[in-house]
């Protein structure tokens, strides 16, 4: 066996995005192991209030895709080192609204990435979540 | 190091057919991350439905594909989530998906879920480089 990979918890400067805190989930926002960095599953949370924001989809994709940047950006990596992502809409039909909103982040070289559309919690519209590599 | 890994064939690039903006696969760390797998013809980008053991069939192919042009194969998958449109295929799922991961089958999760243009199953994979 080789050598264990350092395993740490990854915090979002902004407070009022750390939903699993806030609410008090038995989950974190994302760990980093190795040079991976796993974020859990986000939803589209105003950076601003804290509030879930369930209006127009195109913009849930827009902020709930801002949050995983700023996520990102706070354990050294960034969008343009997401290797994969997996996006999950209330709604399979809003699937080109969300495409059109997410090449807006990613402008060269996206992820691999799935979609699909399941049952959301809280009337969420679209619920995302990433692997990406540390910084 | 972060690579993006081109489509092997024309018909499997997800870009040019359905304007998705999303690569084909990315390595990354030893790893292989592929986008959600669908039953595409490799050739022409047109999409296959049939039963969900036809769409798996096709899908399993795709993958090898696109998982031999990577360097890697069928028999180094790593981790599978497996979103069917509805839980009774589950049996029917397990009865075609044995059938390409016979030596050490990988992790695998299976949800209900729906997938784009009414297709029955689609498959989110990571592999060993």
């Amino acid at each position: 066996m080789t050598d264990r990979l350092a395993r740490s918890v990854i915090q979002p400067t902004n407070p009022r995005l750390n939903v699993s805190r806030n609410a008090n989930l038995p989950h974190v926002p994302g760990i980093r192991i190795g040079d991976y960095i796993f974020l859990s599953g986000m939803g589209p949370i105003d950076p601003q209030t804290g509030e879930r924001f369930h209006g127009p989809i195109g913009e849930q994709v827009r902020m709930t895709l801002g949050n995983v940047r700023h996520m990102l950006e706070c354990a050294g990596s960034s969008l343009g080192r997401v290797v994969r992502i997996q996006v999950v809409l209330a709604d399979i039909a809003d699937m080109a609204e969300m495409d059109r909103v997410f090449r807006e982040f990613f402008p060269v070289d996206p992820p691999a990435r799935t979609a699909w559309s399941m049952q959301l919690r809280f009337g969420n519209g679209c619920e995302i979540e990433c692997l990406a590599l540390a910084g | 190091m972060r690579d993006v890994i081109a489509a092997p064939r024309p018909g499997l690039d997800f870009r040019r057919h359905f304007g998705h903006h999303q690569s084909p696969a990315i390595r990354a760390g030893g790893l292989i991350f592929c986008s959600g797998m669908l039953p595409i013809d490799p050739d022409t980008g047109e999409r296959r439905h049939g039963t969900l053991t036809e769409e798996a069939h096709c899908i399993f192919a795709n993958l090898k594909l696109l998982l031999e042009s990577a360097g890697s194969s069928l028999d180094r998958l790593v981790q599978v989530h497996a979103l069917i449109y509805d839980s009774i295929e589950y049996d029917v799922l397990n009865r075609v998906y044995r059938q390409y991961v016979a030596n050490g089958p990988p992790a695998r999760t299976v949800w209900t879920a729906q997938s784009e243009a009414g297709f029955k199953i689609q498959l989110d994979v990571v592999a060993a480089a």
